[in-house]
């Protein structure tokens, strides 16, 4: 009897627990929460360090800048963020360039407790120009994992700065031990960053780079609170700096456990609370132009154009590492937004557009063409393949270019997520012209066998060993998909006669392989840190050669003409003389073909119908606080989609009682 | 018996020992510390920002020591041991966070989700078989082998993505992933991964206990048990399972090490931040610090049990005699 209840106890449990499949301890209240996930816990949230997608996703909310990039405008067009206007480049006599910002009064920093070092109840405290030269201070700190150093390298004084703190430290372990900001004061800052006034940044650049701009619209160069970075030491239950976030942002930290969730909450202190208009802070507000398809896709709603910003209360995100239970967390509702997994892809999108089962349900689908690039790249440093094989070596770099078909690459193994490049420049940015058309990015086999056979190798076959000429291909490899999209190129070029050996390496064996020169033709790719098409043409450029100085130009390439031009395009500003010596590489790399061009990927995001406002921005800002939510439509979205079926249940355990009965009738039969 | 304890105490010390060598030679020597701070910095990252990751990592000393006074104690071989041995972990080289700390925060995560699991995996394995063992050779029994050959079959990420779809998304019975440690809610974000976790597992465990409950069965002693009168569920509890103990005891024990590492696979697919998910990260993100702790951690508990597993023969059984 007592077992018999506490069974019944343990099944009414069970019961109780099979009632609703959310994945919130919180009911859901009328505040507006955008809910989304994580799949990697980001790394750090120190902005000198972070330099991962999902940490500037996080970073970005929390963090101002003084430039902020327009929302809807493509190309991308840098606007005031905590600047009034964006600056100037004011050239000087020496070569340099100067650069004045004059940041917006009354920005103060979120509340926390960090700012009661500077005394007791203190929660908050102005924002001045000091705190982003702090800032870029601490981008120059060696003991700092800074992954942009080299962005700033052209800061007058930078180095020394770096030189002088490092010898400093190393001469007087004591002075190591001094809150960082005192260190800084003590050996003398920057040179070239000079506030003459709590609200002026002067910036002095010992050669012309326009491209610092942008650096200004990231998360490296925002203002940062000398108190927090001195405060969250990792002592007495506190986070250490690189795990948390004190900012000026729009939103603020509320809850960060990296490996499970993260919650932002409106920053009750951001500036553009209190900003007066759009013209004076355009970032503060929605905006009231865009692309011509904004339109029509609701992004210039009249409800929406001019309204102050941010729209959402809250921000919950939360870690789900693998992407099947994340899509389908979309699908119940309980995620805003989602990109789409490849195993469900047919299921949502049916020749580019929403399925029909997918639209019933409200969803949207949204697709954008980042500042991204994919490519096969030739080691130019290699006899057979690079410039030291000569004219024999263009011909074969051209004749294998012409034997891949990017466009049937994308359908096989992206499911068309993606545009097949012509040139290196990706869609949204200067520079980029979609009539252009590489004549080497046509898949033509009979141009494809003559330029082998006037390279040398008729049908393939290398004279010196009449065999077909052999060529390794490296790629680095972490799956059998990506595998049989790396076979598709070596059967492709076999098409020519050509013995292409696939290298599968791990990605240690590959980058030694970099740094041997040992490898031939290889697969890569390409990310803008910021949309100007020096981030790609830099690429090419003689000063970044892996080979001499460990830079990203994998393919060692090295023109004079092309450097020349690069120099001269990477100060010019956008105007019709840069777009001219764009053509001009454009159609040098076009024949010297130091790579095969592939794609620029696309991002494909499904968006619930409750949530408004979202166009892809393409690169890692986060632009949260454009969007808006309808919770009361979401939660009777949620109730319909999510209620519980239990007669299954019932009927299992009816079954199994069912069946046993014979058995114990016969048993106890038996012992009887 | 002291002295076997102590004997076998002073090889699982060897054994660790020579896990740590492993480890060494596996961490350092295939992937040198360049490798490392290149994967940990990215691909963007330039020489002079490798070395400085090196230097501030400690990654930049000599691997092996050397015959100078500072080569004998400045070194990563040395540094590997004495970090290790003294549970001093030190940083991750992705994130920077104490791995000490990281262990701390993803133990009762792990806990949460493998001690229900295992108790309830253990509890019902053992009914299970006792149960088979009872009606042996009847459609039950062959049901029972049937059921657990089927589940033992299934791969478990199958299992993991069938119930996710079936139960949580069709059924709408319990969250698809997710955790929260809070009392009311616990329950609920478990409930999967834990039938799942046991679903999966209680296949083979019932087969095996089966098979030594069923040779138990046909004693001449449980005969006698029977014919003086006993009940059934006497016979079983009171005599079939004890005289079983010891394979049930080897068996149960060896699962003890996995309380403590967690399910790499439940974790991943449930969203339960404990060390599983932590390993699984750290293997995504080429955390090297942190691995080598995890496969340390996993060693050392293994090595334990097993001694544990060895002392405990004697408690549950007065004839092993431990010399």
């Amino acid at each position: 009897m007592r077992a018999s209840r506490l069974a019944l106890a343990a099944f009414a449990a069970i019961a109780s627990l099979a009632c609703n499949n959310s994945p919130y301890s919180e009911a859901e209240s009328g505040e507006k929460v955008i809910y989304g996930a994580f799949n990697d816990a980001p790394r750090r949230l120190d902005v000198s360090e972070a330099y991962d997608v999902v940490a500037h996703s996080f970073t970005g909310l929390v963090h101002d800048k003084l430039l902020e990039y327009h929302y809807l405008k493509r190309p991308y067009e840098l606007i005031p963020g905590l600047a009034l206007e964006v600056p100037k480049a004011e050239p000087q006599p020496d070569g340099g360039v100067v650069y004045h910002f004059h940041m917006r009064s009354g920005v103060r920093f979120s509340s926390d407790p960090c700012f009661e070092l500077a005394g007791p109840g203190v929660r908050t405290r102005e924002a001045t120009t000091r705190d982003i030269a702090f800032q870029l201070e601490r981008l120059a700190d060696p003991a700092l994992e800074v992954q942009v150093r080299d962005a700033f390298l052209n800061v007058a004084g930078f180095e020394a700065f770096m030189q002088r703190l490092a010898a400093r430290r190393q001469a007087d372990p004591a002075f190591a031990k001094e809150p960082a900001h005192k260190q800084y004061e003590a050996v003398g800052g920057i040179e070239g960053v000079r506030t003459p006034s709590p609200d002026e940044l002067e910036i002095r650049l010992t050669r012309a780079y326009p491209q610092i701009l942008y650096w200004f619209a990231l998360e490296f160069t925002s203002p940062i609170a000398w108190e927090s970075v001195q405060y969250y030491d990792g002592e007495q239950g506190r986070p250490l700096f690189r795990d948390w976030a004190v900012g000026t942002g729009p939103f603020r930290l509320a809850v960060y456990d990296k490996q499970a969730r993260v919650t932002f909450v409106k920053n009750e202190n951001w500036w553009g609370l209190h900003a007066e208009n759009a013209q004076s802070a355009p970032s503060a507000f929605y905006p009231s132009e865009g692309e011509p398809a904004d339109l029509a896709n609701g992004l210039l709603d009249p409800r929406y154009v001019g309204q102050r910003l941010p729209f959402a209360d809250r921000l919950e995100f939360r870690r789900d590492k693998e992407s099947i239970p994340a899509f389908h967390k979309f699908l119940q509702g309980y995620y805003d937004r989602t990109g789409i997994i490849r195993e469900s892809f047919d299921q949502v999108v049916r020749n580019d557009r929403i399925s029909p089962e997918m639209a019933a349900r409200g969803v949207r689908l949204s697709s954008t063409v980042g500042p991204g690039w994919f490519y096969l790249g030739f080691n130019m440093e290699d006899a057979v393949v690079g410039a030291k094989g000569g004219e024999r070596a263009k011909k074969l770099r051209q004749a294998m270019s012409l034997a891949i078909d990017s466009q049937q690459w994308i359908d096989l193994f992206l499911n068309g997520r993606g545009i097949p490049a012509e040139s290196m420049i990706p869609p949204g940015l200067f520079g980029y012209e979609p009539e252009t058309r590489n004549p080497y990015r046509r898949l033509d086999l009979a141009r494809a066998r003559e330029l082998l056979a006037e390279a040398g190798y008729p049908g393939g076959i290398d004279p010196a060993t009449a065999k077909p000429l052999r060529l390794s291909f490296d790629v680095y490899v972490t799956n059998t998909q990506q595998k049989l999209q790396d076979e598709y190129f070596v059967s492709e070029w076999r098409k020519l006669g050509l013995d292409i050996e696939l290298k599968v390496t791990t990605y240690n064996e590959f980058q030694n392989k970099v740094q041997r020169l040992a490898y031939q033709v290889f697969f890569w790719g390409w990310s803008a840190d910021y949309p100007d098409v020096e981030n790609f043409l830099f690429l090419d450029s003689c000063d970044y050669r892996r080979s001499t100085v460990g830079g990203p130009n994998t393919s060692n390439f090295c023109d004079a003409r092309f450097e020349r031009l690069f120099r001269e395009m990477r100060v010019r500003d956008n105007d019709e003389r840069r777009l001219a010596i764009i053509r001009e590489m454009r159609s040098i790399l076009e024949e010297e073909r130091p790579h095969i061009e592939l794609y620029h990927p696309e991002d494909f995001l499904l968006v619930h119908g409750w949530l408004h406002n979202v166009k892809q921005f393409g690169m890692s800002n986060p632009m949260v606080k454009y969007y808006d939510v309808d919770p009361a439509l979401r939660t009777s979205q949620r109730s319909a989609w999510n209620r519980p079926i239990r007669w299954p249940a019932y009927g299992l355990g009816l079954a199994l009682v069912i069946g046993m009965v014979p058995a114990f009738v016969a048993f106890f039969r038996e012992r009887q | 018996m002291l002295a076997y304890v102590t004997r076998r105490l002073a090889y699982g010390v060897a054994v660790v020992f020579g896990v740590l060598m492993v480890l060494f030679l596996l961490f350092f020597t295939i992937a040198t510390p360049d490798d490392i701070a290149r994967r940990a910095l990215g691909e963007k990252a330039r020489q002079s920002s490798i070395d400085q990751w090196k230097a501030n990592h400690g990654y930049d000393r000599p691997l092996w020591p050397s015959l100078s006074e500072r080569g004998l104690r400045d070194n990563l071989l040395v540094d590997h041991y004495q970090r290790m041995l003294t549970f001093d972990f030190g940083l991750s080289d992705v994130d920077g966070v104490p791995i000490g700390e990281r262990l701390a925060r993803g133990a009762p995560a792990s806990l949460a989700l493998m001690v229900p699991l295992f108790l309830l995996e253990t509890t019902l394995a053992i009914a299970v078989g006792l149960f088979v063992a009872v009606f042996r050779s009847t459609y039950i029994d062959r049901a029972g082998v049937f059921a657990c050959v089927l589940v033992m079959s299934l791969p478990i990420l199958l299992q993991i993505i069938g119930a996710q779809y079936l139960i949580a998304k069709l059924l709408s019975w319990f969250p698809l992933s997710g955790f929260a440690f809070e009392p009311d809610v616990i329950a609920r974000f478990l409930a999967l991964p834990v039938l799942v976790g046991v679903v999966s597992g209680i296949g083979g465990e019932v087969r095996f206990l089966r098979t030594v409950f069923v040779e138990e069965t046909s004693r001449d002693y449980v005969r006698t048990a029977r014919a003086k009168g006993a009940s059934e569920i006497r016979v079983m509890l009171r005599h079939v399972l004890r005289n079983s103990l010891i394979p049930v005891l080897t068996r149960v024990l060896l699962t003890i090490p996995f309380l403590f590492t967690g399910s790499l696979l439940l974790e991943a697919f449930f969203g339960i931040p404990g060390l599983g998910g932590i390993t699984v990260d750290a293997i995504n993100a080429n955390d090297f610090a942190t691995l080598r702790v995890m496969v340390f951690i996993g060693a050392l508990a293994f090595v334990i049990t097993q001694i544990i597993t060895d002392v405990s023969y004697a408690l549950v059984d007065p004839r092993v005699r431990l010399e």
